[in-house]
């Protein structure tokens, strides 16, 4: 019974220590980032190209902003040295390419600012068809730096 | 004494071509991604009716194009190994990289109806399933495709070996439909008709439909952020 409890104890304590610290803590805020991101860029993609009776500008004025917003947010400082290897909400995907191709990485940052950038203007237009050649070329972007430095599941 | 004689009806041929055609193209928008995405997945659909209608094709199509004429049994490959195998279809040898080839595109599409890009883009039936299995199956789908791009270029050498060297064209039958052949062996393809060909390719299409839209709502929306559990407006 008692090194049940004490079994018990030791592993909650593991598991705690495993998510603590400020390598797990970029993960999981760089987790949520590109999360949040994600959603932002299902809600364009739904109203601007899967269902475009749907279209409401202000809504996509809001979403674009928001993936905006993140991308000027400095995400950079989410990609400290070492966060290539830990766990955040889940293990992270990040390759350790990352931090042997510097310039490239930079690269990838930048472009997803730029496009994102690009997109939030586009967006106070209300001119579908810009926002959707526009969203494409963000779409790149992402996958670009998904293709390069994100592990293959 | 040889003589003309057709070997690969007309179906067959159309969907030898048309899967080269739809598979080149699922390859580049896919390896592009962003707008072009949505085409992946309308050229995957494409590969997954052709697929389809092989596969029925193989059954009701003439008889060089079933399934149950060119199965490589081991006794089959043995003889053709060994020299004794004579016909005009698919060789023994040549029949194990045809369904090799037809089973690893099935596979293709079979994990890319699953998959997702993370990004704004998912395979039809990737709400089925829980988010980290339609992770699973998306990078099942990136690491079939160099096995199945593999398989590809050995399918092509062959056919470039046999043109060079052992001066048997191939490529021609698989084009006009007809092969010079020793008189004893010509047996010509029989069995395909226009009726069954509309069979098979209405049923191919069906099944598609049935995929990308004939599914209840309730079941293949799990992942979409405009459901019908979207909380207030603010
Ligand atoms: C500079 C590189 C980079 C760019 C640009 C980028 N991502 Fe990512 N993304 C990553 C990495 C790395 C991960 C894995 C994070 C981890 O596990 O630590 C990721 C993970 C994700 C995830 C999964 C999050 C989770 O943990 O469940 C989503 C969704 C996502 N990205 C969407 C996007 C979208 C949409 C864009 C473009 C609008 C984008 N990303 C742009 C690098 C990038
Ligand atoms: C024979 C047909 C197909 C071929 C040859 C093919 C090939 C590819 C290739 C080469 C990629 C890029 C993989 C990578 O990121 O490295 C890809 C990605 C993808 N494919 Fe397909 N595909 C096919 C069919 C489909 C179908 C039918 C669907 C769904 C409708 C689909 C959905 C996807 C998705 C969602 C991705 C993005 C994965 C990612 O970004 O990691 N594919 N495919
Ligand atoms: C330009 C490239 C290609 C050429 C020249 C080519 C040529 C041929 C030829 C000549 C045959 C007949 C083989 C025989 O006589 O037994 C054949 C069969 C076949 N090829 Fe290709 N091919 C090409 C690309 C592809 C691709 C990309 C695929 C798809 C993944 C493919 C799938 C098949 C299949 C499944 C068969 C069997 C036909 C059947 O019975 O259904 N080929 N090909």
């Amino acid at each position: 019974m008692k090194s049940k409890l004490l079994l018990t104890l030791i592993i909650g304590a593991a598991s705690a220590a495993a998510v603590a610290g400020p390598i797990e803590d970029q993960i999981r805020f760089r987790q949520s980032a590109y999360s949040f991101v994600g959603w932002n860029c299902a809600k364009i993609k739904n109203q601007v190209i899967d269902h475009p009776e749907t279209y409401n500008k202000d809504q996509v004025v809001a979403a674009a902003s928001a993936i905006a917003a993140t991308a000027n947010s400095g995400l950079g400082g989410l990609f400290g040295a070492g966060t290539d290897k830990g766990t955040g909400w889940k293990t992270t995907r990040l390759k350790s390419e990352f931090f042997q191709q510097p310039d490239d990485a930079k690269n990838a940052g930048v472009a997803f600012i730029t496009e994102a950038n690009a997109l939030a203007k586009v967006a106070e237009t209300g001119k579908i068809d810009d926002i959707k050649a526009q969203f494409g070329k963000l779409g790149e972007a992402c996958k670009g730096c998904h293709d390069k430095f994100r592990t293959k599941e | 004494m040889t003589v003309k004689v057709k070997v690969w009806d007309l179906p067959l041929r159309l969907f030898h071509w048309a899967l080269v055609l739809a598979v080149g193209f699922a390859v580049v928008t896919g390896e592009i991604g962003g707008s072009w995405a949505d085409w992946h997945g309308r050229f995957g659909l494409i590969v997954l009716g052709l697929l389809f209608f092989r596969l029925i094709w193989g059954f009701i199509g003439s008889n060089h194009a079933r399934f149950a004429s060119f199965v490589p049994t081991p006794a089959r490959i043995a003889a053709y190994l060994q020299g004794g195998w004579e016909g005009i279809g698919h060789n023994p040898l040549g029949a194990l990289a045809v369904l090799a080839l037809l089973g690893l595109a099935g596979l293709q599409v079979g994990t890319g109806l699953f998959a997702n890009d993370d990004i704004a883009f998912q395979g039809p039936l990737a709400g089925l399933v829980d988010k980290p299995v339609s992770d699973k199956l998306t990078g099942l789908h990136a690491t079939a495709f160099y096995v199945l791009a593999a398989l590809i270029g050995l399918h092509v050498a062959a056919i470039v070996f046999y043109v060079r060297v052992k001066k048997h064209n191939l490529v021609k039958p698989m084009l006009t439909g007809t092969k010079q052949v020793p008189r004893e062996l010509a047996v010509p393809a029989t069995g395909h008709s226009l009726g069954r060909f509309a069979v098979a390719a209405i049923a191919a299409g069906v099944l598609v439909w049935t995929i990308t839209d004939g599914l209840p709502d309730r079941l293949t929306k799990a992942l979409d952020v405009q459901a019908s559990v979207a909380g207030p407006a603010w």
